[in-house]
């Protein structure tokens, strides 16, 4: 056990730290995201800038572009990159979940979205929610019927994030009804641009229509874009999903505690004794975090599958999410109320016509929910955690092994 | 970074997990338990196997490993509740070792330990507003002899110490004097406590060389940081094994016809307590590594995260295994009961959650720029 660099990482911190401050930005308090569609032109950007100095990919096979590295390498660049204003958020799905998937299971010819996707050419959303199939993924109902080389696909997805920018998506249709909910699913790549594919933003509490419903109607979908064998489409889409839990668990939040003791020290209460004590338990959390994802780091590093661990950690992440965006908004006060919304502004104005620190928190209180509700529920998180890591006995359910064409819907 | 267990940690690990699970049994505690509260055999069998030196340095017969080593041993300790001074022992012969000049001005205290015929207890706790920091005993020098006056409450393991290592004021400056138990004018109160584990108030009237006082400016916060983090690996332990005890008895037990593991209010509150234990596993692991590979002052606040997780995390995980046990939880002849008692008393035991978040605080809002 070691918890501290080795040389070698030692090295590439520094140099990772060096080339960051010549070519990203420090971040003052939270993130604020501004107008959508320029964040997401920013993060491409960026994401093209990391390509071209040779910072991105640094944990995919060379044979795909990327830098061959160990994950440890590449988490400390995150470590690195997560004070700086830049961010790749919006490629989360391509390069974090599209990524990993592709390089697993597609083929040659999907394989060459790859490069695309580590230069930032390419924007991916996910196409797997659906108004009745949420938590209960895999009784999804949106149809996909082969007509010779093609799919012809019908339904309703929704909660896609950016799908109204993205360029491709990934989508799970149903390719056959007479078996059950898990073994008639496919796993597809859709190019966002064709007809018949519509879409709609709901726009959230936040301001900000991150989400939206993408309606599919007789879209069609060459059979080559198949990811994987069809019918095999759960296991792939596990694939996919197992990589969207560690990317939320060890995304950057866009925040820190430090922002926010330094944010306590500029409103004047950081001497409050009751404030105090919610930065200490603010702090000590994300120290407990740190410590969980040097042990998932350390247990993917060599190869285990991290299991109930990276289930906890996604759950503990929520968790201080929750309680430090309302410590949040009790050292803010009312400035934690303000919206920022326009581009590139980072604060709104408070009342005296100050720049306000509390806009971009507010948008991180606000969006809270993406992170408990995405990559599986805190409660279906409890849920997995309970098999696997307490052994309890699987919960019964009805319509195990029942076709998904006589499930009651 | 590499936070798995070296091959030589498993094997520390493994070791302890034997010799604690073979020999601590619920039956052999309840016994225990009933005596003095204190497991003599067990405690030689742990010398014999050569687990009470394992964390003393090699010139004084142990294996020179470390504080991580020794919490690989206080958490099985602690998932099988098992009744010795393991840790006050351990950690006060870790930090005589380290900051007294010579063995011989303590005579055989440290080999002892190993050999398992010495116990040691550290006085760490203060009466009043309680920080061990701060420490309210004074010691006065006069020629080769000091004289040491005041009064310690709640020792734990006094009542079974050969020695016990006490913060003192010195010069005006905290130092640690050891101090033989059958020394005149040292008297101890057998204290009972939740746990059962023995523990004494301390009255001390006594003169000891000049030797046996050491004025090192870190052997205190070395003291009681190396003892917040073994406390620690002991409630990780005490969480786990109620964790264990909640598996088996929801997988097992059925009303409304299947068992209570499937009604999702009592899982999901049981996968909270493994969340819960398995936070506290990587912090209690970082915060030992920490305080044994950097300067103290360095570790402060990975330390203090643990300690305030042990106590916080540590009391609700065997809140929800009393709980979730029902009526039979309460029961002294079923022994979940020893891991909400311990989960109680060690919440207690150096501070609590509150008074480490004070402390944290206090140092992050001091250091963070």
């Amino acid at each position: 056990m070691d918890i501290g660099d080795s040389a070698a990482e030692a090295a590439f911190r520094t140099e990772a730290r060096t080339w960051l401050a010549t070519h990203a930005t420090p971040r003052r308090g939270a993130a604020a995201t501004g107008d959508l569609e320029a964040h997401v032109a920013r993060a491409m950007v960026w994401q093209r800038v990391l390509h071209d100095h040779g910072w991105a990919g640094l944990s995919w096979p060379e044979q795909f572009g990327g830098r061959g590295m160990s994950s440890g390498l590449s988490s400390i660049f995150n470590e690195e990159m997560a004070g700086f204003e830049e961010t790749t958020g919006p490629l989360t799905v391509a390069v974090g979940m599209v990524g990993p998937t592709l390089m697993a299971h597609g083929t040659p010819g999907q394989q060459e979205h790859l490069a695309a996707i580590l230069r930032g050419d390419e924007l991916w959303c996910q196409l797997f929610s659906e108004p009745g199939a949420g938590s209960d993924l895999a009784t999804l109902s949106t149809r996909a019927v082969r007509d010779g080389d093609t799919w012809i696909v019908s339904g309703q997805k929704v909660w896609t994030s950016l799908a109204q920018f993205a360029d491709y998506g990934i989508l799970l249709a149903r390719t056959d009804t007479d078996v059950p909910k898990h073994a008639g699913l496919t796993y597809f790549i859709v190019d966002m641009n064709d007809p018949g594919i519509e879409i709609r933003p709901l726009v959230q509490m936040t301001g900000h229509a991150h989400f939206n419903e993408t309606f599919l109607d007789e879209v069609r979908i060459p059979h080559e874009n198949v990811v994987g064998v069809v019918g095999d489409g759960w296991s792939i889409a596990r694939t996919t999903l197992n990589s969207e839990r560690s990317s939320i668990a060890g995304g950057g939040a866009g925040w820190s505690v430090e922002a926010l003791i330094a944010a306590a020290r500029t409103m004047g209460v950081a001497a409050d004794p009751l404030v105090r004590q919610e930065l200490a338990a603010a702090h000590s959390r994300a120290l407990t975090l740190t410590a969980m994802g040097y042990r998932v780091r350390s247990a993917v590093s060599r190869g285990r599958l991290p299991g109930a661990e990276a289930l906890a950690m996604k759950l503990g992440y929520a968790n201080h999410w929750v309680a430090t965006m309302d410590t949040a908004m009790r050292i803010l006060g009312a400035d934690g109320l303000l919206y920022a919304l326009e581009a590139g502004e980072e604060t709104s104005r408070d009342s005296a016509g100050a720049p306000s620190l509390g806009s971009s928190w507010q948008h991180a209180l606000l969006n809270q929910f993406a992170i408990r509700l995405g990559g599986g529920t805190d409660e279906v998180q409890r849920n997995i955690i309970g098999e696997l890591g307490l052994g309890l006995p699987r919960e019964p359910s009805a319509d195990r092994g029942v076709p998904w064409k006589d499930l009651p819907r | 970074m590499n936070f798995d267990l070296s091959e030589e940690q498993q094997v520390v690990r493994d070791l302890a997990t034997q010799v604690f699970g073979d020999l601590a049994t619920p039956e052999r505690v309840k016994e225990v338990e009933a005596a003095d509260g204190f497991d003599h055999d067990l405690w030689t069998a742990l010398a014999e196997a050569g687990l009470l030196g394992l964390c003393l340095p090699e010139s004084n017969g142990g294996s020179g490993m470390g504080l991580v080593e020794l919490c690989l041993i206080a958490e099985q300790q602690g998932r099988n509740v098992a009744p010795v001074p393991l840790v006050s022992t351990v950690v006060s012969a870790m930090t005589l070792a380290d900051h007294f000049a010579s063995e011989p001005a303590l005579g055989s205290l440290i080999s002892g330990v190993v050999d398992g015929s010495v116990v040691l207890a550290a006085a760490l706790a203060e009466p009043g507003v309680n920080d061990p920091l701060s420490p309210s005993v004074q010691a006065t020098r006069s020629g080769d002899t000091v004289r040491i006056t005041g009064e310690k409450p709640a020792v734990p393991a006094l009542p079974v110490a050969d020695a016990v290592v006490v913060p003192v004021r010195f010069d005006d400056r905290p130092a640690l004097a050891v101090i033989a138990t059958d020394l005149d004018g040292l008297t101890i109160e057998r204290l009972e406590t939740t746990n059962h584990e023995p523990q004494g108030h301390l009255r001390l009237e006594v003169e000891v060389p000049v030797d046996l006082v050491t004025a090192a400016p870190a052997a205190l916060d070395d003291l009681y940081h190396r003892m917040l983090v073994a406390n620690c690996a002991i409630q990780l332990g005490v969480g786990e094994g109620a964790i264990a005890y909640v598996a088996e008895h929801v997988s097992t037990r059925e009303q409304f016809g299947r068992t209570l593991s499937n009604f999702q209010a009592v899982s999901q509150r049981a996968a909270d307590g493994y969340i819960l234990n398995e936070a506290l596993r990587a912090t209690v692991l970082n915060a030992a590594w920490q305080l044994a590979n950097r300067s103290t002052e360095s570790a402060r606040s990975d330390v203090l995260a643990a300690a305030y997780w042990a106590s916080d995390g540590t009391q609700e995980v065997v809140l929800t295994a009393q709980h979730l046990h029902g009526g039979i939880g309460a029961d002294v002849d079923y022994p979940v009961h020893r891991h909400f008692l311990w989960g109680m008393q060690m919440a207690g035991t150096l501070g609590t959650a509150s008074s480490h978040l004070a402390r944290l605080g206090a140092h992050v809002a001091a250091t963070t720029a």
